[in-house]
């Protein structure tokens, strides 16, 4: 039986890269010093600023904001109904419960009410259903953020989606993804700063951290999620990972330290207020508005 | 043994010989690793060499998600 390197009571987690084994209530200490750490270290935020944290329902982002909330920030929630039958359902009934459990407020908004929901979005368009869904949530998490009067977005995104991430990004050496990989996003050109408090929190890290603070979060995937390509990404790294504990954190943070640095002459994306809804876009009218005026259409197109 | 295990929000039933099987053999018997997964045994997360008996309360938690955030 391993025991906890704090108190020496039975511990009930082990985390190999640290080589540390930890009790409960030790777990949840070091979690939170560790995501307090990195909000420092990456000067994310501090405790005068509003903090928007994105909501799925999902163990990443209600155990960042239950960390947050424990930690003394100021932050309330958002959550983004998608529509997706059961999963969607569900997942706003743990987001909401979860929200009153912290005594702090979640700003609801629903897809179907401000566009449409994903399954019909998922019909009209021609991309995966993953991407639109990416893009609206982006739109809606800066447009809502800038409402509400959030100086800072923060979202669930753990070291292994980063390092997933990263790992697709340099099979294809896509230079303009990497050079965005960065766990701050800086406010500016009518976007409000984002930030990844959990990019040094492994998956399984986080949920042992739900789990352990009782929170009641949705274990069900996004039907659309299944066939991901950054699940076959996590699955590799976590082959290399059981061999070499480490791998993934050092991949992510040695390419933060050693190569980012290195792209950071950026490459000047010109970017205007969007002339219908004063979103920031690259063109005339933002990817969102573009997307309604071809649901206009076609929903005009099947009433004739 | 027949054990039910509680995973993603859906109930399974596995069968075991024996009358005992070790949390690790229960994931690899769901194809999962410990990199990622862990066993949780009527409220308590376990170790990897605990053994699970017919009758407990078992919850896989497998923590890749696809989705981001
Ligand atoms: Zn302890
Ligand atoms: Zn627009």
């Amino acid at each position: 039986m391993k025991r906890c390197a704090k108190c020496s009571q039975k511990a009930v987690v082990y985390l190999p890269h640290h080589r540390i084994a930890l009790c409960k209530e030790h777990y949840i200490e070091w979690f939170e010093r560790r995501v307090e750490r990195t909000i420092r270290e990456f000067r994310m935020f501090s405790k005068d600023d509003r903090v928007l944290v994105a909501v799925s329902g999902g163990k990443d982002s209600l155990s960042l904001w239950h960390a947050l909330h424990r930690l003394g920030y100021q932050a309330d929630g958002l959550y983004i109904n998608l529509g997706i039958g059961e999963y969607s359902k569900l997942s706003e009934e743990k987001a909401k419960k979860f929200a009153q459990s912290l005594g702090r407020t979640l700003h609801v908004i629903r897809l179907k009410d401000v566009v449409e929901d994903i399954p019909t979005l998922k019909e009209m368009e021609k991309r995966p259903a993953c991407s639109v869904c990416g893009n609206l949530k982006r739109y809606y998490m800066n447009k809502s953020a800038k409402e509400l009067g959030f100086s800072v977005i923060a979202t669930g995104h753990n070291l292994d989606d980063e390092s997933a991430t990263l790992m697709g990004n340099v099979l294809s050496w896509n230079l303009g993804y990497l050079q965005r990989q960065y766990p701050v996003l800086k406010e500016g050109n009518g976007f409000v700063k984002k930030v990844k408090p959990l990019c040094l929190i492994t998956e399984k890290e986080s949920a042992l951290y739900a789990l352990l603070s009782n929170i009641d979060f949705v274990e069900e995937e996004c039907p659309y999620s299944v066939d991901a390509s950054s699940i076959e990404y996590k699955l590799l790294l976590s082959q290399i990972e059981e061999k070499s504990p480490g791998t993934k954190l050092r991949f992510y943070l040695e390419f933060l330290r050693k190569i980012q640095p290195l792209l950071k002459r950026e490459e000047k994306l010109e970017l205007k207020p969007c002339s219908i809804c004063g979103e920031p876009t690259s063109a005339d009218v933002c990817t969102v508005c573009r997307l309604k005026q071809r649901l206009t259409l076609s929903e005009k197109g099947q009433g004739s | 043994m027949k054990l039910r295990v509680q995973y993603r929000g859906r109930e399974l039933e596995l069968e075991f010989e024996g009358d005992k099987v070790k949390a690790k053999d229960l994931l690899k018997a769901m194809n999962l690793s410990r990199e990622y997964a862990f066993v949780v045994v009527n409220g308590e997360v376990v170790e990897e060499d605990f053994y699970i008996r017919e009758g407990d309360q078992v919850r896989v938690i497998n923590a890749i998600s696809g989705g981001q955030g």
